[in-house]
């Protein structure tokens, strides 16, 4: 009837007070990379969830091969062929790859125990196909980020998936990594019969390797199944957000011959920095550019006390300071750091808004006694909250059920609130949507006209481009090299990734 | 799901109340004597102890961690309370802050062993468990004080209220009262909170999060003490046995009042009100069972049983907690 391997039809999903999905259209054709765009809240998860049986509709219909189907579990969409790979690792991080790839259907011998030859021969015959050259017998914890995520799809496949789903699998790869994963994934969908659903917030590479794209915004479709030829960045973000996007650049003219504000001189740590040479003048933003792994957060815990410096000065107004933990930085020297990972470092997810917003300056704040009402805590983060335009139904909210992008507002605000000088950002737009995106960086280049010193580090090469002042890069925990960023997107990003191949 | 009922409905407590009404109830119809003026002081003096020690617990559970030295802690201060009354003849005022010092300082070596070791505390206190008990032995040579001053037990059993409550346990709903306040209303209890819902997130906002559960464990000793001193001037004399062997009688209502209660037990979160609950229903089924004469097995079966049951509740809550999470 239909090429179609896939089809959604008129699927709506009612939660406690909101319509998550409004009769909205999925149709994935057979032999396809198939991109799904949206900003976050606009309803993907709970497609792909619908999908993967996670949850079930309240309306509309689910053909697979042109029959109407209904999961009631993951399990029986996993038996129907429909794999996810997911932002996070879903291995088992002590197994081996072979024992992994083969966990939910282990051979055994005839004494009922695991028969590991076989284990690792027919895990072999999936990395082939993918051509990976990993040894089945390799514990997934000594792989790098990026051999795990083409394990995760190895183990697809050899469910027999004709259909994968992957969410973010770019988020943590780096540029050559992302390559290679593209080659890998095209070369599937010609020669393993395999059709793709592609989540990501980089339109980058949703044009680089997509065929179609469907994009929702609040719950119903903004285009379905768009040819990507037909498209361009313009008119997909225009889908996304309903509106022009808007670029900023930093426009401002930083004195580098300034005296430093903040110094770090031939730092050496106890995780392997060697020589890190660094200064950050006022007003200044300073990036950290480097690979996964090249040091740059670990850096940044170091100078806050967080794991020990063995040699080397830290000075702050060519004083030479000492930080012995967040607390010190926070509290004597007026120093922050907002983390990459708000679920596990930045935020409190089991606590509501106010708490997390205010957790920064409960010490300031508290009168004799240590007394500390909620309403003195929200006199003084309600500007912050209200300027970050955080979407919260009120401030007893539970933070973990606050979109990814409101999250991060509130873990910016908290360090807004705390009114410090010097701001160390981790990745601040690492899986945020666009609306949010822009308005971080906005938010981040107003906060260095008003005088805090950033240090921002991001993997995000156009975001670094627009927002730094100057431009470190750092390799192996290193520092390799030094750019005045001109915002010229390609001749920094050509003498940057010249510092880091060299 | 429906915005028309209150939320206090909604809450664990409201639950654990509507429990304890019902036992109330069907102690008060199938016993005789359980309404008694007898039997309700009796049940006050008891449960102002269970209250307690499910405080004390509580306050190390909100780090995510455990208390198992807590039985061996109190007797151990208590002891310490009994020497200093009957062998050295220190007025009780300051007996009982030397005590509720003693505790403390007992607290502050499972936290800072726990936090300078990265060892869980479960372990930590598993074996100074035995080194307080055992050196409290050693010391007292397994003999009570019973010379203890006449103002101190007649206190352990003064009766007030037309003589249906016991003065213990108002000392134990004060300590309610000052808990909730220190954790709702001041700076260090919400840094307390913070530090065992999410340690990293919380060190990195500036809070010392090791001082912070070296405080929790200091306040589960100091609590801990308390109770002790609350069982000496009930019985009347410090007896080294008096919580069972290596303090071990206080370990179950420690873990039932908190539990029942609301408090998570992987931390972050303290339910004061729900503990008091938790206890209270602990006590009133143990009291309803022996006036029933089912014998003594069959109540330690159900209160295994219902240590079980709030488990698994705690697992739901967790449960839902991410299932929220999920829907946003």
């Amino acid at each position: 009837m239909s090429d179609y391997i896939l089809e959604l039809n008129n699927i709506t999903k009612n939660f406690p007070g909101v319509k998550a999905l409004d009769n909205a259209n999925f149709k994935l054709k057979k032999k396809s990379i198939h991109a799904l765009l949206g900003e976050n809240g606009a309803g993907k998860s709970t497609l792909i969830k619908i999908i993967t049986g996670v949850y079930n509709q309240n309306e509309g219909k689910l053909f697979l091969n042109n029959q109407e189907k209904s999961f009631s579990s993951p399990n029986e969409a996993m038996n129907a062929g429909i794999s996810v790979v997911h932002q996070e690792r879903n291995l088992i991080r002590r197994f081996s790859v072979g024992e992994n790839l083969m966990l939910t259907n282990l051979p055994k011998n005839n004494l009922g125990l695991i028969d590991y030859y076989t284990v690792a021969k027919e895990s072999k015959k999936w990395l082939d196909i993918m051509e990976l050259d990993i040894d089945p017998n390799t514990i997934v914890s000594d792989l790098t980020v990026a051999k795990m995520q083409l394990c995760e799809i190895a183990k697809a496949l050899s469910l027999e998936s004709k259909i994968l789903l992957l969410d973010e699998p770019t988020s943590s790869l780096s540029p050559q990594d992302t390559k290679n994963l593209f080659a890998l994934l095209k070369r599937l969908v010609a020669e393993q019969d395999v059709s793709i659903v592609f989540v990501s917030h980089k339109l980058e590479e949703v044009f680089e390797i997509c065929d179609e794209v469907t994009v929702l915004r609040d719950g119903k479709n903004a285009c379905e199944s768009e040819q990507i030829t037909n498209l361009n960045r313009q008119k997909l973000v225009k889908l996304m957000i309903g509106r022009d996007e808007q670029i900023i650049k930093s426009k401002k003219d930083i004195d580098f011959t300034d005296e430093n504000l903040l110094d770090l001189q031939s730092i050496n740590t106890d995780l392997g920095h060697k020589n890190i040479n660094l200064n950050l003048k006022k007003g200044e933003i300073l990036g950290l550019y480097g690979l996964v792994g090249a040091g740059r957060t670990e850096l940044i815990k170091c100078v806050l006390g967080l794991d020990k410096i063995n040699s080397g000065q830290i000075l702050l107004n060519n004083k030479e300071i000492k930080i012995k933990s967040p607390k010190d930085a926070l509290e004597k020297y007026k120093i922050g750091y907002i983390s990459e990972d708000r679920k596990k470092e930045g935020l409190i997810l089991m606590h509501d808004v106010l708490s997390n917003a205010g957790i920064t300056v409960w010490s300031n704040l508290k009168k004799i006694l240590s007394f500390l009402n909620d309403s003195i805590v929200y006199n003084k983060v309600d500007p912050y909250v209200k300027q970050l335009e955080v979407k919260t139904p009120s401030y007893q909210q539970i933070v973990s059920n606050l979109s990814g992008g409101n999250q991060q507002k509130i873990s910016v605000a908290k360090w807004l609130a705390s009114g410090t000088d010097i701001l160390f950002i981790d990745e601040p737009t690492v899986g945020i949507d666009i609306k949010t995106k822009s308005y971080l960086h906005e938010l981040i280049i107003e906060l260095s006209l008003k005088g805090t010193s950033i240090i921002l580090i991001t993997s995000d090469m156009p975001e670094m481009i627009s927002l730094a002042d100057r431009i470190i890069t750092m390799k192996d925990f290193k520092v390799v090299g030094e750019t005045i960023n001109n915002h010229s997107y390609e001749e920094m990003s050509s003498s940057i990734m010249r510092n880091i191949h060299e | 799901m429906n915005n028309k009922i209150p939320n206090f409905v909604k809450t664990n407590q409201f639950g654990l109340l509507i429990l304890v009404i019902v036992f109330i109830c069907i102690f008060s119809f199938s016993t005789d004597g359980f309404t008694s003026r007898f039997n309700i002081y009796a049940l006050s003096r008891v449960v102002a102890l269970d209250i307690m020690i499910g405080l004390a617990m509580m306050v190390v559970i909100l780090t995510g961690g455990l208390n198992l030295s807590l039985g061996a802690l109190g007797v151990s201060a208590a002891m310490f309370g009994g020497w200093c009354m009957e062998s050295i003849g220190i007025p009780i005022s300051i007996t009982i802050i030397l005590v509720l010092a003693f505790g403390s300082f007992l607290g502050w070596i499972n936290g800072f062993v726990t936090v300078r070791t990265g060892v869980h505390s479960f372990i930590v206190t598993l074996a100074t468990m035995s080194i307080y008990f055992g050196f409290m032995t050693l010391l007292t040579e397994a003999e009570a004080f019973r010379k203890l001053p006449e103002a101190f037990t007649d206190f352990g059993s003064l009766k007030l209220f037309n003589k249906y409550i016991s003065p213990l346990l108002i000392i134990s709903v004060l300590t309610c009262f000052v808990l909730y306040y220190i954790f709702k209303y001041t700076d260090i209890g919400r840094k307390l909170i913070a530090a065992g819902a999410n340690p990293d997130a919380a060190e990195l906002s500036g809070i010392s999060v090791d001082r912070m559960f070296i405080y929790c464990h200091m306040l589960s000793g100091f609590l801990a003490a308390l109770a002790g001193i609350m069982l000496t001037a009930r019985i009347g004399a410090a007896i080294p046995s008096m919580a069972g062997h290596l303090g071990f009688d206080w370990l179950l209502p420690a873990f039932l009042a908190p539990v029942l209660g609301g408090t998570l037990l992987s931390g972050g979160k303290v339910t004061v009100f729900g503990t008091m609950l938790g206890a209270i229903l602990v006590t009133l089924i143990n009291n309803g069972l022996y006036l029933i004469d089912v014998g003594e097995f069959w109540v330690r079966f159900f209160l295994g049983i219902i240590l079980l049951g709030a488990v698994l509740l705690d697992r739901a809550r967790e449960y839902f907690t991410v299932k929220n999470s999920i829907v946003s």
